[in-house]
């Protein structure tokens, strides 16, 4: 006997037990369909759920306990037996009154309940894993020789340095190119599409810039490998002697910075549209030009929401990871010149678990470490801005 | 001369305005060169891409007649397929490599200079093998002479593409100028030329040695395979619970709880999720690594708060009027979901859920920690039991293809790029279609 | 019912500051003004009267140019503010809104400290040379408002935690402090209540002395108390405009006579 042998025959005991109930209500109600509270319809699925609920809960407690083994003649019988005495005693119990249509409608949003909470199991999920794996680490590797090492060696035979500044430099320094090149351009784009562009150059630039966040990170990984790194390389960092490499922090800043221009301007635009006209007119109405308006009453006015815009971008530059993986090398590094190859948190956490992994060795579990304190900084951040934006669209409500 | 205007004049602006003008000026080319970079960006990074994956879609095939020789192939002549299984693809390529240097010797080019086995280096390490899957799915066509059109080795294909050239060659070693010289003299020959390749979105992976054959055939199905996945758990599951928190959800600290999750769920970065898939299924539930079943599972966990915002959104934005207007006859609110929100919202939620599609589709590194980056020749089997199986995706086979030596895995890389970014327009297509033709304005 | 007829004679004397004629305004195919001729005279308070949508809120912001904003709209005829057309290739709009300010229906306070909103105009336009006399400025402006007493100890808190009374002579003296020889007022009063709308309508009397002023209202007992000169617009015409005790007593046209007692509007 096979499992799917086994499932089949549950698929079609349910299919039968909805019409064994669809035929009992009528038979209870005389053949007369109006006499019944709910419609036959919702006897039917009623049965059904009487029967698979049962048949589902003992067939995954069968499961979780036997795992390996195929079902055997016994269980093949005793699951479906458990569900259709359940279907056989809500069939004689039923009668014309029965509230079918609330039973099953209760099932259902039971069910829409559970989905709801899958959001809360995928977060304590990520957090149970994350720490249950970090405290594995931090038993073989103390946590301040992790936090403040300025020295990332790992060494698969054993004693590797594994401190956690020169990555966190690497990230905040991409990060902040990446903010410095986003910022200011995604600011101006949005101000310009919102306060001068024609309706016309609205309807084709608004959806040219917003492709830029379509863009799969992994094309741009590949942009920076193949055209920006070179790029650099060749006219910027060997002319100055900057350095040799392509992959760097000012390859991946860039590359990254381009990414992000689309978060800033489309949240800053709707920040932005988010000021009343009024005070626009108000600034207008007294003489001022539009850009001594934007500068001295918009912007200012919209402040809150901006800094939000760019928290969220800082968050989502922290944790991206196929840029920095091909555009700014793997060397942990703290170092000032932004041409030199540095490594980042995502990158590490990479090299660190791709391939053969040895999950009891710090080198590895260190990956567990970085992705905790990934998720740590970049949920600070988000739970910052969205306090910040949710306070700035209040005002203005 | 027109008499000075006095200074108070509206017509004669006098300096400060004339300067504030300026800075206006000034400030709205700022904007507008803003606007412009960053479309000039996506052109460059558009047209980097073309320019170095197109290529990718030909390739070079040496045309040559082949004779098929019993003797060598089928020693027992009984055209037994498992004797014909007995012969090796070296053999078939030692085969080919003789009846390059006939072919050659027939139309009179010189190969002075070049040893047999230099002559044999122009083809690909694959042609033996895809002459061999030829004659094993027709064992008629031994002892025959068919034109048979055999790959050509990645060196010669650069050289056609001009990738490769008589420089670049001195400090190769693994051409040489001499070979090169043959090459241009095969193709005044018309022996050899570039022509389409559908065999890059069919074939599987090829080894480092051989990137004229890699292709995307596994990838391209192993992404196939996730994206059913994520469709068949995240569709049902978002629905239900976007209709749980917009439609029944009572307001208290727990739905607050929920709806704070899903918000920061969207913004946590994706390789924490691939932490999690590593953790939970892999190391935990002991899943098989390498397989669509878990990198769609990851993939659902990490769209399912994407598409869950949108559908909210798609049913906020049908009125109360129509829910009033069902539960007045006597509908319950179920009924009222089902019948008349559902259907009225289905085609924002549509196009909610085919952007989360292609965000996932594009996702790599979460996928790089579930082993979805092993090297993968065998197609997986169909589903359900081949979701289990070992497969790669499009983007993680092209972040492989960008961590190898030769060059010519770059054109795959941009290739594969192009490939990818078809399905994500043709995705996205869909959704800007299915809004425009079924938007309703309340 | 003696200085009624004082500010009656008075009148005669006073020249006009701006003058409109044959404007015509089209928001893309609606004709919304036709052939409308007004002179605004100097220190006196113009009303503009009407049932909505008869244009009188789109003439007014002819009068300095705010329907430059709006992409749609076209303004044909000549508008002259002390003899220059304002409608002129030559004119920038921004030095015309400095001499011809507006005051909105709703109070719109930038959201600054009072300090800042009041010296936001004579910033822009540089007309304070050093910190003392941008000070002076905003004295002198809150005062013409009305509204020094009130808020002389706090001006530094933010504009917008004033009552909407407060706000709306904070935007007046906002409007003011720019020094403008006529002051736009669209509807100053519809969201105040009782209460604000008597300070503000004694404070529009007071500016009489400094500026011409013109309001739109939809309160014909406001424009009776506090206009010199009435303006009745209906569907986009001009139907009738002369002194203020002669509309309301008097009027010439039955459309006036409809709509002040109550038939139309």
């Amino acid at each position: 006997m096979t499992l799917p042998l086994l499932l089949l025959l549950l698929v079609i005991l349910a299919l039968g037990s909805f019409l064994a109930g669809r035929a009992r209500a009528l038979m209870v109600a005389g053949g007369d369909a109006r006499r019944l509270h709910s419609l036959p319809a919702h006897h039917g699925l009623n049965l059904m759920l009487a029967f698979a609920l049962p048949s589902a809960v003992a067939l995954a407690g069968w499961l979780l306990a036997r795992p390996a083994a195929a079902p055997g003649p016994a269980a093949m019988l005793a699951i479906p037996a458990i569900g259709l005495a359940a279907a056989a005693s809500l069939w004689l119990t039923m009668r014309p009154e029965s509230r079918a249509r609330n039973e099953v409608e209760a099932a259902a949003k039971g069910f829409l309940i559970l989905c709801s909470v899958i959001a809360i199991a995928t977060t304590v999920g990520i957090v149970l894993s994350l720490l249950f794996e970090t405290a594995g680490f931090f038993r073989q590797y103390p946590a301040a020789k992790f936090f403040f090492g300025t020295v990332w060696r790992p060494d698969f035979r054993g004693d590797s340095d594994l401190g956690f500044l020169p990555l966190l430099w690497g990230t905040i320094y991409v990060s902040a190119i990446a903010l410095a090149v986003a910022v200011p351009v995604g600011l101006f784009a949005a101000v310009y599409m919102s306060e001068y562009a024609s309706p016309r150059f609205r309807t084709f630039a608004k959806p040219a810039i917003e492709m830029l966040a379509g863009i799969p990170t992994i094309v741009y990984g590949l942009f920076a490998l193949i055209t920006v790194g070179p790029l650099l390389r060749d006219w910027i960092a060997s002319p100055l002697g900057l350095g040799t490499s392509g992959a760097s922090v000012a390859t991946a800043g860039l590359v990254m910075g381009v990414m992000t221009i689309p978060f800033v301007s489309s949240l800053s635009d709707d920040i932005i549209n988010a000021v009343p006209q009024s005070l626009r007119d108000g600034s207008l109405g007294l003489g001022a030009t539009k850009s001594e308006t934007i500068r001295q009453v918009v912007l200012p006015a919209a402040l809150p929401g901006i800094v939000g815009a760019v928290l969220l971008a800082a968050s989502r530059a922290i944790g991206e990871t196929m840029i920095v993986v091909l555009g700014a090398g793997a060397a942990a590094k703290l170092s000032l010149n932004p041409f030199e190859a540095m490594t980042t948190v995502t990158v590490k956490i990479v090299s660190q678990l791709t391939g053969d992994t040895d999950f009891s060795a710090p080198e590895t579990l260190v990956a567990f470490a970085l992705g905790l304190t990934l998720f740590a900084l970049t949920l600070g951040l988000n739970i910052l801005a969205l306090i910040i934006v949710r306070k700035y669209r209040e005002q203005y409500e | 001369m027109t008499p000075a205007a006095p200074a108070s004049s509206l017509l004669v602006p006098d300096a400060r305005t004339q300067a504030r003008n300026r800075a206006e000026a000034r400030f709205r080319l700022y904007g507008l060169a803003a606007v412009s970079a960053a479309i000039l960006m996506l052109a460059v990074l558009m047209g980097s891409i073309l320019s170095n994956g197109l290529s990718a879609f030909r390739q070079s095939y040496i045309t040559i007649p082949v004779t098929l020789d019993a003797a060598t192939l089928d020693k027992a002549g009984t055209r037994d397929p498992s004797g014909l299984r007995q012969v090796s693809a070296t053999a078939y390529g030692k085969l080919i490599a003789r009846n390059l240097q006939a072919a050659l010797a027939a139309k009179g080019i010189a190969t002075d200079g070049l040893k047999p086995k230099d002559i044999a280096a122009l083809l690909s390490e694959d042609a033996g093998a895809r002459l061999r899957n030829m004659v094993l799915a027709d064992p008629g066509l031994i002892g025959r002479t068919i034109d048979a059109d055999l790959l050509a080795s990645g060196r010669v294909d650069g050289f056609l593409k001009g990738r490769v050239t008589e420089e670049s060659a001195a400090k190769d070693s693994k051409i040489k100028p001499a070979q090169l010289t043959l090459v241009s003299a095969m193709k005044g020959a018309g022996m050899i030329g570039l022509r389409l390749n559908p065999a890059f979105l069919t074939a599987p992976d090829a080894s480092e040695k051989r990137p004229e054959a890699a292709g995307l055939g596994v990838a391209i199905i192993g992404s196939a395979y996730m994206m059913i996945v994520v469709l068949a758990l995240s569709l049902p599951i978002g629905v239900a619970a976007a209709v749980y928190l917009e439609e029944f959800a009572p307001r208290n600290r727990f739905t607050d709880l929920i709806e704070v999750n899903i918000s920061n769920l969207a913004a946590v970065p994706s390789i924490v999720f691939g932490i999690l898939g590593l953790a939970a299924f892999i190391n935990f539930a002991h899943l098989p690594r390498s397989a669509p079943l878990v990198g769609g599972l990851v993939l659902t966990l990490m769209t399912l708060p994407r598409i869950i915002i949108p559908a909210r959104a798609a049913l906020k934005a049908v009125p109360p009027s129509i829910r009033d207007a069902a539960l007045g006859i006597g509908a319950s609110r179920m009924q009222t979901v089902l019948h008349h929100v559902l259907p009225l919202a289905a085609p924002g939620i549509l196009t909610g859920m085919i952007i989360g599609l292609a965000q996932a589709l594009g996702e790599t590194a979460p996928l790089l920690l579930i082993g979805m980056v092993a090297f993968v020749r065998d197609y997986p089997g169909l589903p359900p039991a081949g979701l289990a199986d070992p497969a790669t995706a499009l983007p993680v086979q092209i972040y492989n293809w960008t961590q190898r030596a030769d060059p010519a895995f770059v054109e795959r890389a941009s290739g594969a790029i192009i490939v990818l970014l078809v399905f994500l327009m043709l995705m996205n297509g869909a959704a800007i279609l299915l809004r425009r033709r079924f938007e309703r304005r309340w | 019912m003696n200085d009624l007829r004082l500010t009656e004679r008075d009148l005669d004397n006073r020249t006009a500051r701006m003058t409109a004629r044959k404007v015509q305004v089209h928001y893309g195919q609606n004709h919304a003004l036709k052939d409308v001729d007004v002179d605004i005279l100097d220190k006196t308070v113009t009303a503009f009267i009407g049932p909505s949508g008869c244009g009188k809120s789109t003439f007014l912001r002819c009068l300095n140019r705010m329907n430059d904003t709006i992409a749609a709209c076209r303004v044909e005829g000549q508008i002259t503010l002390e003899g220059e057309d304002i409608y002129d290739r030559r004119v920038d709009p921004v030095q015309l809104r400095a001499k011809v300010g507006m005051v909105f229906q709703k109070p719109n306070p930038f959201p600054k400290s009072i300090y800042d909103n009041v010296a936001y105009g004579p910033r822009i336009h540089g007309l304070a040379r050093n910190r003392a006399e941008l000070d002076e400025v905003v004295e002198k402006s809150l005062r013409r408002a009305a509204l020094w007493a009130e808020v002389k100890d706090r001006l530094h808190a933010p504009g917008t935690g004033l009552s909407g009374g407060q706000q709306q002579r904070l935007c007046i003296a906002r409007a003011v402090a720019t020094e403008p020889e006529v002051l736009l007022m669209d509807e100053p009063c519809s969201a105040l209540d009782p209460i604000a709308t008597a300070q503000v309508e004694e404070l529009i009397d007071e500016l009489r002395e400094n500026f011409s002023v013109v309001i739109v209202t939809h309160s014909m007992q406001q424009a009776a108390r506090v206009s010199q000169k009435t303006a009745f617009f209906h569907m986009g015409h001009l139907v009738e405009h002369g002194d203020t005790a002669q509309i309301f007593t008097n009027p010439r046209d039955p459309r006036t006579e409809s709509y002040i007692t109550g038939r139309i509007g």
